[in-house]
């Protein structure tokens, strides 16, 4: 027979402290102006491939369903075009709670497995907070090679031809007083 | 420290509680033990309620018991219990203008954080108010008689009950409207829920009956210049627009409008929302009251070109032998007098085209809920069909609530009447064209008697309710069965899917908003607006038809968005109110007056010039100014202007801002 998982929720399966750590961070305070109207949705151009819509999320975070947003899609299919920011009756952030809600994924490793984006974001991040610059090369080696290594065997001969071009180039470049970039990265909303 | 007056102060202090108002924010009993240490002090207690009879006794019971001749209670704010506690003081024996009251819950408990400088302010403003009182005096308050007849402003369904019932009751009334016909926003709709009775069927009696009336001066294509006066004693300005056709000779007979030369109707007319057509001479309606034609300047030839062979002049002269229309007419400005004023201005809606994603203006199968009202409207322009400006009628209808409501980008507020007419015009596109009708909505809000049960019916009708705000409608398709539609983007948040609905017809909801005017009104008449922009009430629920200014009432949407049993029921409320203050033939002022001294005035005449109610005439035999005390409303602009310090103003006393400033200060 196949299990049948219960849907209902219990108090103790909420992370109540969730939405306080969410509301925390600079921009995402208007939380609680949302009335769920569901405009965020009906005007996000992605949310037909989303597994909960932008509505769904801000109910969710609002109550403390932890899990289930931080380990959703919808973080990472966000294209942060702001048009929900745009349309939004009540003004809420819903962009800024997006990124908010992104960040908190990361450090806690609640992201979707064999999917680019986040890994991307954190390749990214990673070359960017080490040495003030993206590296193009290594941040695209990075995601294929954790999220679909066939894919970067298949992506060789025209990483080839861009790197025989001069196109790719393997050096990491710096910028002087890494350091200092740490201390502001480290320093934004206490988090990162 | 003797009082001018030669009596030694001896002041009771009350400060009240008010439950945990004052008590939970301020240190009560501290307060009290410093006002005992103020000069001429003789008695401060504390109470939970000063304003209940057993704390009014606390203050009759020291006057007679401690001889004590000044008052001073720290409560709330005195547009509440000033004149609970002067009365209190008069019936302990003493001038009611002996008492003075310290403000410690609106200025203090409900504006501070901190309990401790909340309670230092406290100290600081009874101390105030003790220095304040001792230099007050024993003052007499006037007596001026009320001008029995009332002002209305506005013939929508407020002002004309209003009107009917004040009349009824033997008063004389003005009733002023700014359009041609009298009958507002009601006249224009089809049906009025949720009992779906015909919106004209329970109107138009009254509106006869107002054109009937004896005691209704009705005055129609009129608007309030200016107003001057006060409670008991307006005058008002009233501007008469030319409508350029008599009105006590026209009958309404129409056949000046069918002999325009104009042979079919091109002008958009103002009543049928835009979507019907008028000529340039109209009635607007066949139910208008008074049923008199207007010509509108803008677009008669005769005005334009002053080339018109004026058929309608000549058909009313020798067809009908009325001779009615007069090319010449000029406004007229009358002046009328009454004793108090309603205002019912009512509301507009809101212009969907600053909403660019609802495509309204853009595409000509989007209307608004006020349009569609015309549309079902048997007297409208498509007799009561349902069709679309190509004349197909719809097999599909969406209907987007709240269009510029609950919406911070436009207006914030609920405009309260838009879901149960979203319903009723779901009812009635469903009962007359069958179609598919889609209402999406934030929340479904029907609270009101028989409200619910209408919802319930539609939910047994089929329509399709989708609970979620319409992003954007487009013409924008993706699929064969768009072709040729309207499609709406909406999430059904109860589903939690962004749906897409290809409709023929979209019907937008629009709030109601304050009359874009309504500032200028508020000027003339001296009332308050909320921020939004409605007329403000004294109180929102113990005085919800009163206004901060005596004598002028406000009734109907004008104060906030209603529907028609509210207006009705405000405006009995209104008229009421009105009925209280004219039978009672006579008002109390405030004896806030200002008086000349005599021996000081070098007759310098610049308080006469600067006065803004003519109160102060010149006595050239003494050359001194004077005051006439049933004029003056306290301003204080003769006593800052007065170059000799000739002028006083009472309760405003050079002598008693001072200490009270002192007061203020003692406080570190």
């Amino acid at each position: 027979m196949i299990p049948i998982p219960r849907t209902i929720k219990y108090e103790s399966d909420l992370d109540h402290a969730f939405r306080e750590k969410i509301m925390a961070t600079q921009g995402c305070e208007n939380i609680w102006s949302c009335i769920q109207c569901g405009l965020c949705s009906a005007a996000c151009p992605i949310s037909i491939y989303m597994d909960y819509t932008p509505r769904k999320i801000i109910a969710m975070t609002r109550e403390g369903f932890r899990e289930e947003v931080l380990s959703s899609r919808t973080l990472w299919l966000c294209a942060s075009c702001y048009a929900c920011e745009a349309y939004c009756p009540q003004n809420v952030n819903i962009t800024e709670i997006m990124y908010a809600l992104k960040r908190h994924a990361i450090e806690e490793k609640k992201y979707p497995r064999n999917f680019p984006i986040p890994e991307l974001a954190k390749s990214f991040f990673t070359y960017v907070k080490a040495h003030g610059r993206n590296a193009e090369f290594w941040v695209v080696f990075r995601v294929w090679r954790k999220v679909a290594l066939l894919r970067l065997v298949k992506m060789f001969p025209l990483g080839w031809r861009l790197l025989i071009r001069r196109r790719l180039p393997l050096r990491r470049e710096r910028i002087r007083h890494t350091r200092q970039l740490k201390t502001i990265l480290s320093n934004l909303n206490g988090e990162v | 420290m003797a009082s001018k007056n030669g009596d030694i102060p001896r002041i009771g202090v009350y400060v009240c509680h008010c439950g945990t108002n004052i008590g939970g924010q301020v240190n009560v009993p501290e307060v009290v033990a410093f006002a005992r240490t103020l000069p001429n002090v003789v008695v401060a207690r504390e109470y939970k309620y000063m304003c209940s009879d057993p704390g009014q006794m606390l203050i009759k019971e020291d006057i007679q018991k401690l001889n004590i001749n000044r008052v001073v209670v720290a409560s709330c704010s005195p547009h509440l219990h000033e004149h609970t506690f002067r009365k209190a003081t008069l019936e302990g024996g003493r001038n009611p203008f002996l008492f003075h009251m310290a403000n410690i819950r609106e200025h203090v408990s409900w504006v501070t954080q901190d309990p401790e400088k909340a309670t230092e302010k406290a100290k600081a403003i009874v101390e105030a108010a003790v220095y304040r009182i001792q230099f007050h005096e024993p003052l007499e308050s006037k007596h001026v008689p009320v001008h029995p007849d009332v002002l209305i402003v506005g013939g929508g369904i407020a002002g004309i009950t209003a009107a009917l019932t004040l009349a009824d009751a033997g008063k004389t009334v003005y009733l002023i409207e700014r359009e041609s016909s009298i009958g507002g926003h009601m006249a224009k709709f089809d049906k009025t829920f949720p009992t779906l009775d015909c919106a004209s069927c329970i109107l138009t009696p009254k509106m006869t009956t107002v054109k009937d009336h004896p005691n209704i001066h009705l005055m129609t294509y009129a608007e309030v210049l200016e107003v001057d006066g006060y409670v008991g004693n307006f005058r008002v300005k009233v501007k008469k627009k030319p409508r350029y056709v008599i009105e006590d000779r026209c009958i309404g007979c129409y056949v000046c409008i069918e002999h325009c030369v104009y042979k079919t109707p091109k002008h958009p007319s103002e009543f049928d929302e835009g979507i019907g057509l008028r000529k340039p001479i109209y009635i607007p309606f066949p139910q208008a009251v008074p049923l008199v034609a207007v010509i509108d300047p803008e677009t008669c030839i005769e005005f334009k070109s002053g080339r018109c062979p004026k058929k309608c002049q000549k058909a009313c002269r020798e067809i009908v032998g009325r001779d009615a229309i007069d090319f010449t007419q000029k406004e007229e400005i009358l002046e009328i007098q009454v004793g108090a004023v309603i205002i019912a201005t009512g509301f507009q809606i809101f212009d969907p085209s600053r909403i660019p994603e609802y495509g309204y203006g853009r595409y000509p199968n989007v209307y608004t809920s006020l349009e569609v009202e015309r549309l079902v409207n048997a007297s409208g322009p498509t007799g009561g069909a349902i069709v679309l400006r190509d004349g197909r009628k719809p097999q599909s209808v969406a209907i987007i609530h709240c269009v510029g409501s609950r919406d911070r980008n436009y207006n914030p507020w609920c405009s309260r009447v838009c879901c149960m007419y979203s319903l009723k015009l779901a009812h009635l596109v469903r009962e007359r064209t069958g179609a598919e009708v889609y209402n999406c909505y934030i929340d479904m809000r029907t609270p009101g008697k028989g409200y619910e049960e209408f919802y319930e019916k539609l939910l047994h009708e089929g329509v399709h309710f989708i609970r979620g705000k319409v992003a954007e409608v487009t013409d924008w398709t993706i699929n064969p069965e768009e072709a040729g539609k309207l499609v709406i983007r909406v999430e059904d948040s109860l589903i939690g899917v962004v749906r897409r609905i290809p409709v023929d017809m979209v019907i937008l909801s629009v709030g109601l908003e304050p009359r874009s005017d309504a500032e200028e009104l508020r000027r003339l008449f001296h009332i308050s607006c909320s921020a939004e922009g409605w007329f403000l009430e004294r109180h929102p629920k113990l005085a919800p038809v009163s206004t901060y200014t005596d004598g002028v009432y406000i009734a109907g949407a004008c104060q906030g968005p209603k529907d028609i049993p509210d207006a009705v029921a405000q405006a009995g409320a209104a008229a009421g109110e009105v009925l209280s203050l004219v039978d009672r033939g006579v008002i109390e002022l405030e004896p806030n007056i200002a008086v000349i001294d005599a021996r000081r005035c070098s007759g310098c005449h610049v308080c006469i010039a600067l006065c803004p109610f003519s109160a102060i005439a010149f006595h050239a035999e003494e050359n001194v100014a004077r005051i006439n005390e049933a004029l003056c409303k306290g301003c204080g602009v003769c006593v800052g202007a007065c170059p000799s310090r000739a002028i006083s103003q009472q309760l405003f006393k050079d002598e008693q801002i001072l200490a009270e400033i002192e007061g203020l200060l003692m406080v570190d």
